[in-house]
């Protein structure tokens, strides 16, 4: 197992390399001057220079993205053209709210997708059935923004009262029921997505498992059919539901640009969002990074846990 | 006599063809809706000119804020212009950019494809290494970042979406490539002497073809989905040109006044031509390429 992980690792390294390259090499190829950015009303051409110098601008672009890679390593990100913090420290001080955000979602989203797809699953061709897998269809087609927009304009200002405010955040910390009403709207809006999908899993998983012969042993040895769904189908069933939720995992900060540009969450993707018209290219630069960066560790601890719940899989073949 | 049994083969062969496709998507009704959309969409976009009713960024702050009716179907926005005529000129953008973007994914992903599988050894795994590297990127995010080092203009948006597809191509072509470089035919082709090239493109690629097509037109769902987020976030074409992702963000403004119809008109409009590309794809799918029905 442990070598298994390592090796995946060790095949992660030039992928991850790649992707360095192609962040920097991003950020380099815009027209716009990164030092008139930083240097803000500043436009003496003597300070531009030192500006591009001290900022390391005037080596060749090689040189440029070793210096860039060698600090990235160490997890420095550089600093905002706009406000010149940190960029690892803003990313770290946004993350809480991306995360809060994401994990709402996938909570909203695993478990609807388990009741309904089970129930999909179980009366196929039932009234509940054929509205699921409508809302399946629909799901993957609706836009998250239009969406947002749509609660937004029914939940904060059609139904009186107010019941959940159109945008904004409260920590939890500060005040739960608060952050509560905050967070309802948008981790709905960022839930259908991930929802359709993972409901069209589940049923689909669980069709494909009923079909087969331990299922047909299982209710020959008189089981109850709820012991035949939960003991024996769903244990089997779920494996590539896990996948499917793994990688979503890795895509919350994905997910959240749009979401939390809708309803001003403070979080990761509402931070790339604003640091874009300003041209901000270290703060996009270091969201990327990071968003590919765990988008790959998902992706490799989804593969590792699919190897350890399917006894199926080998390590030695899956790797 | 030969003159006259040719003409009389080939005209029973054509009416076969024609019963066997009305046959065929008889037997596959979803193919119908998805592309009676697909087809009313573009027929909507290729002909916006002569049906919209209105100039789409001509400003008439007297009719500014009107709720549909007859003269205005789908009402006005704040400056007075008419949203049935935005969205139908919005069409053009959002389906350009969708077929655009998917013809330089296709393009470059399956050449990329046929020659990773074909030539095999260092620069297959080059090319295959290159486009993990793309995958691992989120495909918006990756959408998000091209799009905003470049500027935000729609032929960037086109690029960068173009781009996020890429991946899918070269591996879903390298795998069929893989699968039929083996086979009896093309050892004989090679025996044969034909070259490499006259191999990839009359033996390989018609092999491929099915496949492809299913996720040319899924993946056009994608690029009309992804043009709509950078749309929105302002990553797509510049006011006061027409776009659904822009309008819908625009509409936001005047939400706390109910000021509904603003976003529901192009907000409607994307999800039924990204839901009927998708319907067309799954009932391709499922037509087309069984195996790829039961790896979904």
């Amino acid at each position: 197992m442990i070598r298994y992980i390592l090796r995946r690792l060790l095949l992660m390294i030039p992928v991850a390399f790649l992707v360095t390259i192609g962040v920097f090499v991003l950020a380099r190829i815009s027209p716009v001057d990164p030092v008139l950015v930083f240097a803000g009303e500043e436009r003496d051409p003597v300070q531009l220079e030192a500006i591009r110098h001290q900022l390391g601008l005037d080596q060749p672009l090689p040189i440029q993205y070793v210096a860039w890679l060698t600090h990235a390593l160490q997890g420095d990100l550089g600093r905002s053209f706009q406000n010149h913090q940190r960029v690892a420290e803003a990313i770290i001080e946004r993350l809480p709210a991306t995360l809060e955000l994401g994990a709402a979602a996938l909570l909203i989203s695993v478990s609807f997708a388990l009741v309904i797809g089970v129930v999909s699953a179980v009366k196929r061709n039932s009234a509940i059935d054929l509205l699921s897998t409508g809302v399946t269809l629909m799901g993957v087609s609706f836009p998250s923004f239009f969406l947002g927009v749509l609660l937004i304009l029914l939940f904060s200002y059609v139904i009186p009262g107010r019941i959940f405010p159109p945008g904004g955040y409260t920590p939890l910390t500060t005040d739960a029921g608060q952050n509560l009403r905050y967070l309802v709207l948008p981790a709905v809006t960022l839930a259908t997505a991930s929802l359709a999908l993972n409901l069209r899993q589940v049923r689909s998983s669980l069709l494909e498992v009923f079909g087969l012969d331990y299922m047909r042993t299982a209710r020959g040895k008189g089981l109850r059919e709820g012991t035949i769904i939960t003991r024996h189908a769903l244990k089997n069933a779920l494996i590539p539901v896990v996948t499917l939720v793994g990688i979503q995992v890795g895509a919350i900060i994905e997910g959240a640009v749009i979401t939390e540009t809708i309803f001003s969450w403070p979080g990761v993707g509402r931070l790339v969002v604003q640091a874009i018209p300003s041209h901000d290219y270290p703060v996009v630069q270091g969201v990327v990074l990071v968003s590919a960066l765990s988008f790959m560790l998902s992706t490799l601890l989804v593969d590792v846990l699919y190897a350890r719940v399917d006894p199926r899989i080998s390590f030695e073949s899956a790797a | 006599m030969a003159g006259t049994t040719v003409p009389l083969v080939l005209g029973r062969a054509r009416n076969e063809r024609v019963a066997s496709t009305i046959y065929f998507l008889r037997r596959n009704p979803r193919m119908i809706v998805g592309g009676a959309i697909v087809l009313a969409w573009l027929f909507l976009a290729a002909f916006a000119p002569i049906i919209a009713p209105f100039d789409p960024i001509k400003v008439n702050v007297i009719e500014s804020l009107e709720p549909p009716n007859s003269t205005h179907w789908l009402g006005t926005d704040d400056l007075g212009r008419d949203v049935f005529s935005r969205v139908l000129w919005g069409s053009r953008i959002s389906l350009s950019v969708g077929l655009i973007s998917v013809s330089i994914g296709l393009l470059v992903g399956t050449s990329l494809g046929l020659a990773a599988g074909y030539i095999g050894g260092k620069f297959d795994l080059l090319i295959m290494r290159g486009v993990d590297a793309l995958l691992a990127f989120p495909a918006l995010i990756l959408a998000i970042a091209i799009t905003s080092a470049l500027g935000p203009q729609i032929q960037n948006a086109m690029i960068a979406i173009g781009i996020v597809a890429i991946p899918a191509y070269a591996r879903l072509t390298r795998g069929q490539v893989l699968a039929v470089r083996a086979r009896d035919f093309i050892v004989a082709a090679r025996t044969i002497g034909c070259s490499p090239l006259r191999i990839v493109m009359r033996h390989i690629f018609p092999n491929v073809m099915n496949a492809l097509i299913v996720q040319a037109t899924l993946s056009t769902a994608f690029a009309i989905l992804a043009e709509a987020a950078l749309s929105f976030l302002g990553l797509g074409p510049q006011p006061p040109y027409p776009s659904w992702g822009q309008d819908i963000n625009y509409s936001q403004r005047y939400l706390a006044n109910l000021k509904w119809w603003m976003s529901v008109g192009p907000g409607v409009a994307i999800f039924t031509a990204v839901f009927a590309f998708n319907f067309l794809g799954d009932a391709l799918r499922d037509a087309l390429d069984p195996r790829l029905r039961r790896s979904a």
